[in-house]
């Protein structure tokens, strides 16, 4: 649809995702040379730079286009990858423009049991209308569902993936910029997942001025926390999509949240 | 043929823009095919159009915004039009400057105020179709007044309904002028059609009261409760996004009603759902009933002048239901989230039936109007005149400039008051 008018000159790449994450980028483009697809991996804080990912684009059926196919493995880095179109070997790249996204299949998602390390990529639009890859890979994953917000407390349904609960799994809300200050609430069996509640009056007063609080899952008291977020649907960003009420608690106001990178977390703001 | 199109402003987003467009790069594939901007605003538009298809602005805002003659009202132009305040002395001129010198045989105005101009202005041999995206029924008693007059100079005068050509047939005297209705085309899809698996409802549009999102989300309750698995995704921006937001947190329904933000193109997110739904009160066409319907999905829309009832046929390819009942519209939806093969076989209706909305069949009947409008004004013959209908048609002319007057009269009392 609104193919007959089309949106600008620049190149612009459909793509397709399956299930298990292979994604097929499709060009309108004749070339006699060896044209190539880079995914470029955003500078990131703290990490080693990533290499460019690159992907040959070859003809594919008679309909001129061609095609580059991102397989499952190895897997993306956690983060941001831009799509460039490279038209010769050594031509300077050109960002790709999205076209249609056939992300039909990662729609329930969150219903497939995932293997560690847990990977995820979801192509989506930049903020300035550009084409690029939201990639998440991690160990293991606490995938959120269900939210419930009632007397001042939050009940999360979650779903862990890449790792076993022990008896011993408690789930853990972190004061973001003080990784001391931590609060523990006992897991439930819920299902195939678990749940747990958090009253917000316990987030409350623990440092001046307002807080954030990032929630995880401990499967066990020995090994590292696991973030609990929501990355197993077509959504790259969930922060404005998926809203939650604030709760008033007693001074302050509380209200659970998906981050820019769509984990879950919990902000406590003093009512005025 | 060469057919010109003039349109508000060629630059900016909106249907009428999309529709002219693709309209425009259709019949180039046969004709020679141009686009004349009354309005120019930026260097490139959001849609490109065809290759073949020329684009021809006529007012640059950028360089002629401060123009005196952009200062002084427009003449032509009528005052009674939505747009009024946009147009102006330099507008008149150059659109009448447009219209003499025009090579095309067929120009083709795109919204009322352009159909006024072409109507009164275009040199005799050149043959003049008038679109209507609107409703007659909505145009203020003025504007209908101004058109009354201007419209009986058309050749051709296509609304997007049949009960707007309806309308217009019975309330306005245009002898002579062959009034059709010319639906909106929506492209073929690219992707594979939705299979009626995904347990998501999809509603897209402006975030605007007269579109009642908020009875949408109302009638979603029903499903979220007994179908928790359930989500209802809305597509789209606009001023209603906070009380829409407001009213979901209310209902509880965070964990399955989603404000998806503005996706365009629409084609790889309805095809993620099973069903589309609409609600608004008042619908001159229904575009992404159209659309939803090319991708699979059966809709439950309401029942509202004009376009839904024209285009969904109810227990076939979709449900239509009475206009702000939220029960209703809750009950449809369960019927078609309850029920898997009756969802499937409305959906593979949907995509067969609303291929009538394919550009080809469109742009067939855009062709043959276009081509019937050139042989008449070509041989000097244009139908006789509808003698039965003239009463009728003076009796509306009567009651809306006594409309017109009355609010005219409103307008200066309260003016005198302040």
């Amino acid at each position: 649809m609104s193919t007959t008018a089309q949106d600008t000159d620049t190149p612009r790449a459909h793509c397709t995702v399956d299930a298990d994450g292979r994604t097929t980028f499709r060009i309108a483009l004749r070339s006699a040379g060896h044209p190539r697809l880079a995914l470029v991996p955003r500078a990131k804080k703290n990490a080693p730079q990533q290499p460019t990912r690159l992907l040959d684009l070859e003809p594919h059926g008679d309909d001129g286009d061609l095609r580059a196919v991102l397989e499952p493995l190895p897997a993306l880095a956690e983060g941001r990858w831009d799509a460039y179109l490279m038209r010769e070997t050594d031509a300077v790249r050109e960002r790709l423009r999205p076209g249609l996204r056939d992300l039909r299949a990662l729609v329930d998602g969150n219903l497939r049991e995932r293997p560690s390390p847990v990977a995820v990529r979801v192509p989506y639009a930049t903020k300035d209308g550009f084409l690029a890859v939201r990639a998440w890979l991690r160990p293991a994953h606490a995938e959120a569902g269900r939210l419930d917000l009632a007397d001042g407390a939050m009940t999360v349904h979650a779903r862990l993936h890449g790792a076993e609960p022990s008896d011993g799994a408690t789930a853990l809300l972190r004061l973001r910029g003080d990784r001391d200050t931590t609060r523990s609430f006992p897991l439930r069996t819920d299902g195939s997942g678990f749940s747990f509640t958090a009253p917000f009056a316990e987030l409350t007063g623990a440092a001046p001025g307002d807080q954030v609080w990032d929630v995880f899952l401990r499967p066990a008291a020995d090994v590292p926390p696991v973030r609990i977020g929501r990355l197993l649907d077509d959504t790259a960003d969930r922060k404005t999509v998926c809203v939650y009420p604030a709760l008033t608690v007693g001074e302050a106001a509380a209200r659970p949240y998906y981050t820019v990178d769509n984990d879950l977390a919990v902000e406590v703001t003093a009512v005025r | 043929m060469k057919i010109s199109f003039l349109i508000h402003n060629a630059y900016g987003i909106g249907g009428t823009i999309t529709t002219t467009f693709n309209l425009a790069a259709a019949l180039a594939e046969r004709h020679d095919v141009e686009i004349a901007s009354v309005l120019r605003h930026r260097e490139h538009p959001n849609l490109t159009p065809h290759p073949d298809v020329r684009l021809r602005p006529l007012v640059d805002l950028r360089r002629e915004k401060d123009d005196p003659r952009h200062r002084e009202p427009a003449k032509v132009f009528p005052a009674a039009e939505y747009r009024y305040h946009q147009y102006s002395e330099l507008t008149d001129q150059r659109i009448a400057e447009y219209l003499e010198s025009v090579e095309a045989d067929v120009v083709v105005g795109t919204r009322p105020g352009l159909n006024v101009h072409l109507a009164l202005q275009a040199p005799e041999h050149v043959a003049r179709v008038g679109q209507e995206h609107l409703t007659l029924d909505n145009h203020p008693p003025r504007l209908r007044t101004a058109l009354r007059r201007a419209y009986r100079h058309l050749d051709v005068l296509t609304t997007v309904t049949e009960a707007d050509a309806d309308s217009y047939r019975r309330k306005m005297r245009l002898p002579g002028v062959r009034v059709e209705a010319l639906p909106n085309s929506v492209p073929d899809p690219v992707l594979p059609a939705a299979d009626g698996t995904a347990k998501v409802i999809v509603a897209a549009g402006r975030l605007v009261p007269v579109k009642r999102y908020d009875l949408i989300i109302k009638a979603f309750a029903r499903v979220a409760a007994a179908h928790p698995d359930w989500q209802l995704r809305i597509y789209g921006k606009g001023e209603e996004q906070p009380v829409l937001r407001r009213l979901i947190e209310s209902l509880g329904l965070w964990n399955n009603v989603f404000l998806m933000g503005a996706a365009t193109p629409m084609e790889a997110e309805w095809v993620k759902g099973s069903i589309g739904v609409a609600a608004s009160n008042f619908e001159p066409f229904g575009m992404t009933i159209v659309e939803a319907m090319r991708c699979g999905l059966p809709v439950v829309s309401t029942d509202c002048p004009y376009g839904p009832g024209e285009i969904i046929k109810d227990g076939v390819d979709g449900r239509l239901v009475p206009v702000d009942d939220a029960d209703a519209l809750g009950e449809a939806l369960l019927d078609l989230v309850r029920d898997d093969e009756l969802r499937h076989r409305m959906g593979r209706a949907a995509l067969d039936n609303a291929r009538r909305y394919a550009p080809g069949p469109v742009v067939a009947q855009a062709e043959r109007l276009a081509k019937e409008a050139v042989a008449a004004r070509s041989t000097g013959r244009r139908p006789a005149p509808d003698g039965g209908r003239t009463l009728s048609g003076q009796g509306h002319a009567a009651a809306d400039l006594a409309l017109a007057a009355a609010s005219e009269a409103l307008r200066t009392l309260r003016k005198g008051r302040r």
